[in-house]
């Protein structure tokens, strides 16, 4: 069904071409063939030609090598890949008649401006490298509605697109009052011909910012695909030169959205109606992401609130914390299914309502992304806590269906919503994940019956996360992450995050991991291959050793995941909690970071042990570790496991809780919670081991550890 | 016994990196190097090169420098030339700190005005230096790559503004320092990202944050060390040349008070405050040393014999 399409982009860049052929053959007549042929005020020759090919023009015979090449590049035969070099082509052409024109320089009354000057590109280039000027809008033809159109443009001109005008559009949007020229970055070209002063724009870009040189086609077209973030509106009646262009476009790898109707070719080629939805499809064809600079929300928010906490007395409405039902879900759906920004209340809001107010809540937030995967919707969730957090007058506790949220009565005076909120969460896990999402949509509901009916949706998602977290586990799958954020104060640190051992911050699973890369792709969070398991007890594995070697700058020879007296882990200085052995107990102690007491069997309290594990060096019989890989299978492997554990903070049991009684249950052991001594049992290595024979400590039957 | 030492060798070269001169000038060429400083082993094709810092805000000068450059507070085209032909600085180093809100509060026309007046002065290599402001450097370093009418570097580019400075730097030629925080992954990142921007990495340089000796020097010591090392071992991103500022070293009161007699004579104490953390930069590995005292072009220059 596209071959009257391609057909018609066939003959369109024949035309294009003979009526260049023409051209040139008449002033070539007047001027002689050595006559010089140039654009005004710029490094680049025929743009087109230099960015594309390897031809030297100066003059109107070098004009004429460029049409015979162009000429190569239109076959016959309606395929796509003819439509698109007859597109190439019909650019060339373009090219040769834009300079012929401008012999006298800018060949159109004025608003139109023809070439833009190099000067003009590289102001405006700095701001597409910098992101302020997000993307490009080439928008041509002529509109059926031109106030739709018009809308359309000053959109584009809101969230600071480069835009591009060419054809009768041109003379419209001066009629409309859209406000044209450098100081709005709309760029009135002329005619629809004059539309290749953009293209040209578009492939100085590249030689000026791209560092490519003469000829690079490849590394040409991939930078205009990949880099300038532009699309093509084409309004009204595509005739074959208008498709023609289009193709040309589309070889550039840009995106074409038309008014009309046309066959469809996925990514390049869209129908839509000019207006909203076709500036929503070219921006979300080229992923372009619009960046808040203020969040249009009545309360102060950023970091400096994270800590607040909000007082009883201070606050005016709470949710959940145990007093109503809450819960927040973050969903991945597709991408059809999520209306970016769009954020929906529905039950009672904050305004109006007496102080002290309960209510339930729900918060769901739909993402889509074409990098989103399952797996980082909890990473997204999680995110929620500090976002609210950040709020001055929101407070965030706890998570999933214990999450427990107060806004003060100083906020709601100022005017706060639920649909603030929502705001908050819109905007900021897209300024914060924007390598992984492209559409945020917020529900948040407060009617009873709502939330009660989404309580078991989540909470059925809830669980199948939680298996899907079980079925993640070291041996399962082929890489881990590396985190070096703590390299900053201890050099040679390296965390290997597993899914069956979180960073010893505690703040860094592997989930964490796999996201952080996929945000900052060169940032602190890398794959790295397990590579040949060379040992799996200990945890020893060929390309974490490789890659522990590299980043630790050869300091760090070996590293063995689940061990603490072999080559254990480094510790950098934000562990959770340290671990040290007690070789009269033959077994390893844990005292996590809260703990204040200097008693301990091991004669040092947190503090005194911190300082001699930090600092990013192995010590053995010493690591820190995070709280939860007490309770992973991979727990000291190598030593026995959990039986090792002899003696334990009263307050990190409790921390760990029933989980920590599954863990021993599921080792054989249901009652080893009960012989971890604490210190209120024993703070000397002879007490804990009177202790250990009294209770029949397991440890005290395993391999010596020394 | 005799004990032969082992003298280690490195995979890896720091990238050449050329700061350009205007007609007549000499540009500075300083990187090439396989080996750790100083040292007699390996191939050092340029010895590091000492350049001088010109602020174009009014300040109050420690005493050190209140009597050698003092006079030319207010003209920075004329310390240029004296820094050049009288002193001995091999590139210039110009921060526009006048146009900083709280320090003058320049325009950031008046500053593009300064560079060109300054880079019409001489036919040194220059270094232009934002003024610390977000909001004014980012207007700022678009005006002065375009107000520049030679090639220079821009002083820098962090995580927060790279794309900025870079692309400024790439619309009209110029090189960039890229600038971290004494942290080791965040100089690989941002030369990382700046790749990525497809900036050439012949016209980058590292600015590690040196801090001044008493107050953070070790830090920087370490860090510098850190990144040579990495370089030479082969990592691309950190194998650039390293630019050592230290203007942080005349933040030290002791740098600069003037009220402590018992410390000796201020002048002198501040000259050497500054000397003592160029020479530990110097053998840490810095290729540029940013000195805003005369004598002190001529010592650490002395000191930077290969
Ligand atoms: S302690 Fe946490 S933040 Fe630090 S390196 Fe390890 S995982 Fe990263
Ligand atoms: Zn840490």
């Amino acid at each position: 069904m596209h071959e009257p399409l391609f057909s018609a982009c066939i003959r369109g860049a024949g035309a294009v071409l003979s009526l260049a052929r023409t051209t040139l053959d008449g002033v070539q007549a007047r001027r002689g063939k050595d006559a010089p042929l140039a654009y005004p005020e710029t490094a680049y020759e025929l743009p087109v030609a230099f960015g594309l090919t390897e031809l030297r023009v100066t003059t109107l015979s070098g004009a004429g090598a460029v049409l015979d090449l162009a000429r190569t590049l239109i076959r016959e035969g309606a395929t796509a890949e003819n439509a698109m070099d007859a597109g190439a082509a019909t650019l060339l052409a373009a090219d040769v008649l834009g300079a012929l024109s401008h012999e006298n320089g800018n060949p159109y009354p004025p608003p139109s401006v023809g070439f833009v000057p190099d000067s003009v590109l590289r102001k405006l280039g700095i701001f597409m490298v910098d992101g302020s000027v997000p993307g490009v809008a080439v928008v041509i033809g002529n509109a059926a509605d031109p106030a739709a159109a018009a809308a359309m443009v000053r959109h584009f001109q809101e969230i600071g697109l480069l835009v591009f005008l060419a054809g009768e559009v041109t003379g419209q949007m001066g009629a409309q009052g859209v406000k044209l020229g450098e100081d709005f970055k709309t760029f009135p070209l002329g005619p629809l011909p004059a539309v290749i002063h953009a293209v040209n724009f578009a492939v100085r870009a590249g030689l000026t910012f791209g560092g490519i040189g003469r000829g690079q086609a490849q590394a040409m077209l991939s930078y205009l695909g990949n880099r300038v973030k532009a699309f093509v509106c084409a309004l009204g009646p595509l005739d074959d030169v208008a498709l023609a262009i289009a193709a040309g476009a589309m070889k550039a790898g840009l995106t074409v959205l038309a008014d009309e109707a046309v066959p469809e070719i996925p990514g390049l080629l869209l129908s839509r109606p000019a207006g909203e939805e076709m500036a929503l499809a070219g921006m979300e064809a080229r992923g372009i992401k619009v960046k808040w600079v203020k969040l249009p929300v009545p309360i102060a928010f950023g970091p400096a609130f994270e800590g607040e906490r909000i007082r009883k007395s201070d606050t005016h409405v709470e949710f959940g914390g145990g007093r109503s039902a809450a819960f927040e879900l973050v969903r991945m759906s597709p991408p059809e299914e999520v209306r970016d920004r769009e954020i929906t209340v529905s039950g009672t809001d904050l305004r109006g309502l007496p102080k002290g107010t309960i209510l339930p809540l729900a918060i769901v937030v739909r993402v889509a992304g074409s990098r989103m995967q399952k797996d980082f919707e909890s990473v997204l969730e999680r995110r929620i806590h500090r976002i609210v957090n950040y709020g001055e007058g929101t407070m965030h506790v706890a998570q999933r269906d214990t999450t427990w949220i107060r806004i003060s009565t100083e906020a709601v005076e100022k005017g706060f919503t639920l649909s603030d909120l929502g705001m908050m969460l819109y905007a900021k896990l897209h300024a914060d994940f924007e390598n992984i999402v492209d559409k945020v949509a917020v529900t948040i509901l407060t009617r009873e019956k709502d939330v009660a009916a989404g309580l078991s949706e989540a909470r059925a998602a809830y669980a199948e996360r939680d298996a899907r977290a079980r079925t993640l586990t070291d041996d399962a799958v082929s890489e881990f992450y590396s985190c070096t954020l703590c390299q900053s104060f201890a050099p040679n640190h390296v965390c290997i995050v597993s899914p069956e051992r979180l960073g010893l911050c505690g703040a860094i699973n592997w989930l964490d991991g796999k996201a952080g890369f996929e945000i900052t792709p060169t940032g602190p969070n890398q794959p790295v291959e397990k590579g040949a398991v060379l040992d799996p007890v200990k945890g020893a594995f060929g390309g974490i050793n490789d890659f522990v070697r590299q980043h630790s700058r050869n300091t760090v020879r070996e590293m063995n995941l689940y061990s603490i007296m072999d080559a254990p882990m480094t510790s950098c200085g934000c562990f959770e909690c340290i671990l040290a052995i007690i070789p009269e107990a033959n077994g390893v102690m844990a005292v996590n970071r809260e703990f204040a007491g200097q008693e301990t069997p091991c004669g040092m309290g947190f503090s005194t042990l911190a300082g001699s594990v930090g600092g990013g060096v192995q010590t053995p019989g010493f690591m820190g570790v995070g709280k939860h890989y007490l309770l992973s299978r991979k727990f000291l492997g190598a030593e026995g496991g959990l039986a090792r554990v002899v003696w334990m903070t009263k307050e990190m049991k409790e921390q760990l809780g029933p989980a920590l009684r599954e863990r021993a249950a599921e080792i054989g052991i249901p009652d080893l919670v009960d012989k971890i001594a604490d210190e209120t049992v024993a703070v000397t290595p002879e007490q804990l081991v009177s202790h250990m024979e009294t209770v029949g400590h397991p440890a005290l039957s395993l391999p010596p550890l020394l | 016994m005799t004990v032969s030492p082992s003298i280690p060798t490195f995979p890896g070269r720091i990238l050449e990196v050329t700061l350009p001169a205007g007609p007549g000038g000499s540009p500075v060429v300083v990187g090439g190097q396989n080996a750790l400083p100083l040292l007699p082993e390996g191939d050092h094709p340029h010895a590091p090169a000492v350049g001088m810092e010109i602020r174009t805000g009014p300040e109050e000068l420690p005493p050190a420098l209140a009597e050698v450059i003092g006079p030319f507070s207010g003209n920075p085209a004329a310390l240029a030339q004296k820094c050049v032909s009288g002193w001995g600085a091999r590139f210039l180093f110009l921060s526009l700190s006048g146009c900083n809100p709280d320090a003058g509060g320049q325009g950031v026309q008046d500053g593009a005005a300064i560079v060109r007046e300054v880079l019409a002065a001489t036919a040194t290599p220059v270094i232009v230096g934002g003024c610390g402001d977000e909001d004014v450097d980012g207007r700022l370093f678009p005006a002065v790559a375009e107000a520049a009418t030679r090639p220079v570097f821009l002083s820098y580019a962090e995580e927060k503004n790279y794309r900025l400075v870079a692309g400024a730097a790439l619309a009209y030629g110029h090189g960039v320092v890229s600038w971290s925080p004494i942290d080791i992954n965040i100089a690989k990142q941002i030369n990382l990202l700046l790749a990525d921007l497809g900036f050439p990495g012949e016209r980058v340089l590292i600015d590690p944050l040196t801090g001044g000796l008493g107050y953070g020097l070790e830090y920087t010591y370490s860090i510098v060390e850190r990144v040579r090392l990495a370089g030479l071992s082969g990592d691309a991103m950190l194998a650039r040349p390293i630019l050592c500022h230290l203007g942080d070293a005349w933040k030290a009161r002791e740098a600069s008070d003037a009220s402590e007699p018992g410390w000796g004579d201020s002048a002198l104490r501040g000259r050497r405050w500054e000397e003592a953390t160029g020479l530990a930069c110097l053998a840490a590995g810095a290729d540029l040393l940013v000195c805003r005292h005369p004598e002190n072009v001529k010592r650490l220059s002395e000191a930077a014999w290969r």
